[in-house]
């Protein structure tokens, strides 16, 4: 029941802030500051969680294609495996933590301070002050940094598969293109997209309604983190159910005009 | 460049400092399990949640590509059981419980500074890295064994879980594919990793939450420096024990 209504008030939150958004626009200026923020401050962990998402995948697929003498393919094996499904959902993990508890922390802050009320009072709209520019600079930036997350982790596989099982970068790379399609580099862009979007609206849904002093601060990133990554897992099989269901759909579609 | 060395060093002598306080008494039972409750007990369910999903996507995907490749998939119950056992239990735990406990313990750091109640232990007398830092040391190494043994026991047998019912394997012969991958010494790696890892977290936390500078600001920051270092060393300590541990294979 706790869970019905959290969804329905979150559900509310967000159709608030599209009217918003379609009545009143957006403060360009504020979104891009809210870019550089999160983007400045999240990009080394990003790239620290890619780097290591892709060489923990080499190693492991090392382990896996020796016994059948296929080294050559590690390079396409370890990046397309990565770039699918279990980078973007690694690399969200770790953002999550940083953005979310960031933005929930702030929010909730200016909540139990009661500066969002005296936004309120001065006869200005919070939701267009400073929840949409929140919410899409965090929509932008984490798509930016997700996708900068897999690059790093083709460097990081790169990298180990020198180290662990002596391919040079030329061998590894050459089979990359054979093995991603564009539909796999499209399904774990969506898969950003996707995340990027849940992160963006639970963290700002969470810090705009904490309450109760400090301790509320606190209870309000706590619940930011366990809410993000529940909703994290979710939208991955949700995603993954989509885009099987549209492969079946594609294909069946091209059986019938063959 | 004189930042880098000034942080290195406050970061060592605090370090050593809750070391020491740890191993010597008095102990303040109390704080380390009230400490060991709310890391472990209160968010272990999450924790198992998540660490499972990330291990059946990353099992269903190895499988997609083996099959692709080369036509079989039977190397993944042997591979499954090798990631969850060296990487994945261990680190991805650490990091979720960064994100869930280290951020919090920042936070509450933090505002005890800006509000002045560490001043305020100090003034009594009394040694803040021992009334603050130790527990929380001393609990989270516990909670990490702890989380580390639960999340990597239920991650194998959610392994297992998604290769019957998407891979077609048997719970029979998952295991007996597996087994020769993997020994009993994998898993008390796993849980000392778990320990090291969980154990770095409320170093940091303390550490960025002491430096704490003031307003609601100064906490935000705080948090935020004590995630990303975190993250960054535990993923750094994951290399070197990696390396440390492949000796004894």
């Amino acid at each position: 029941m706790n869970l019905l209504k959290a969804i329905g008030e979150c559900v509310l939150f967000i159709r608030e802030g599209t009217s918003v958004l379609m009545r009143h626009g957006v403060h360009r200026h504020e979104v891009f500051n809210q870019i550089w923020r999160v983007t400045s401050q999240s990009l080394p962990t990003t790239a620290v969680a890619g780097f290591f998402v892709g060489a923990v995948m080499t190693v492991q697929f090392t382990l896996q294609v020796k016994a059948y003498g296929a080294l050559g393919y590690l390079g396409g094996l370890s990046t397309s495996g990565t770039v699918r499904q279990v980078g973007p959902l690694l690399i969200a993990f770790m953002l999550s933590g940083k953005v979310g508890a960031f933005t929930a922390a702030e929010l909730g802050t200016m909540r139990v301070t009661e500066q969002i009320d005296a936004i309120r009072c001065l006869g200005a709209n919070p939701f267009q002050e400073i929840i949409i520019p929140r919410v899409l600079a965090i929509i932008a930036s984490s798509f930016a940094l997700l996708s900068a997350g897999l690059l790093m982790s083709i460097f990081g596989g790169l990298l180990l598969a020198k180290v662990f099982a002596g391919i040079n970068a030329d061998e590894y790379l050459r089979h990359i293109p054979t093995l991603i399609s564009w539909p796999s580099i499209a399904l774990g862009l969506f898969k950003c997209l996707v995340f990027a979007v849940v992160l963006a609206t639970i963290c700002t849904f969470k810090g705009y309604n904490a309450s109760g002093g400090a301790r509320g601060v606190g209870r309000a990133v706590v619940e930011t983190a366990v809410s993000t990554m529940v909703a994290l897992v979710v939208a991955d099989w949700g995603t993954s159910l989509l885009a099987d269901a549209l492969l079946v759909l594609l294909s069946s579609m091209i059986g019938r005009t063959a | 460049m004189n930042a880098a060395v000034t942080f290195v060093l406050d970061f060592s002598a605090l370090t050593y400092r809750s070391l020491v306080a740890a191993v010597t008494p008095p102990y303040r039972l109390r704080d380390v399990i009230r400490q060991i409750d709310t890391v472990a007990v209160d968010s272990l369910l999450i924790i198992v949640f998540c660490v499972c999903a990330a291990a059946m996507v990353t099992i269903l995907e190895a499988s997609f590509h083996m099959k692709l490749l080369i036509q079989n998939d039977s190397m993944v119950p042997g591979f499954a059981a090798m990631l969850i056992l060296r990487e994945l239990g261990a680190v991805v735990m650490a990091l979720l419980v960064t994100s869930r406990s280290g951020a919090g313990m920042a936070a509450e750091v933090g505002t005890m500074q800006v509000t002045e109640q560490i001043d305020a232990i100090k003034m009594l007398g009394l040694d803040p890295v021992r009334f603050i830092v130790a527990p929380r040391l001393i609990g989270c190494a516990i909670a990490g064994a702890i989380l580390s043994l639960f999340a990597n026991v239920i991650c194998l047998l959610a392994a297992m879980g998604v290769s019957v019912i998407k891979l077609g394997y048997t719970a029979g012969t998952f295991s007996a594919m597996a087994r020769p991958f993997i020994s009993a010494q994998d898993l008390w790696f796993a849980v000392i990793k778990g320990t090291v890892f969980c154990a770095v977290i409320p170093l940091f936390s303390c550490f960025f939450g002491f430096r704490c500078q003031s307003g609601a600001e100064g906490v935000g920051m705080a948090t935020t420096n004590a995630v990303v270092a975190t993250s960054v060393a535990i993923i750094v300590l994951d290399f070197g024990l990696s390396f440390f541990f492949s000796t004894f294979y």
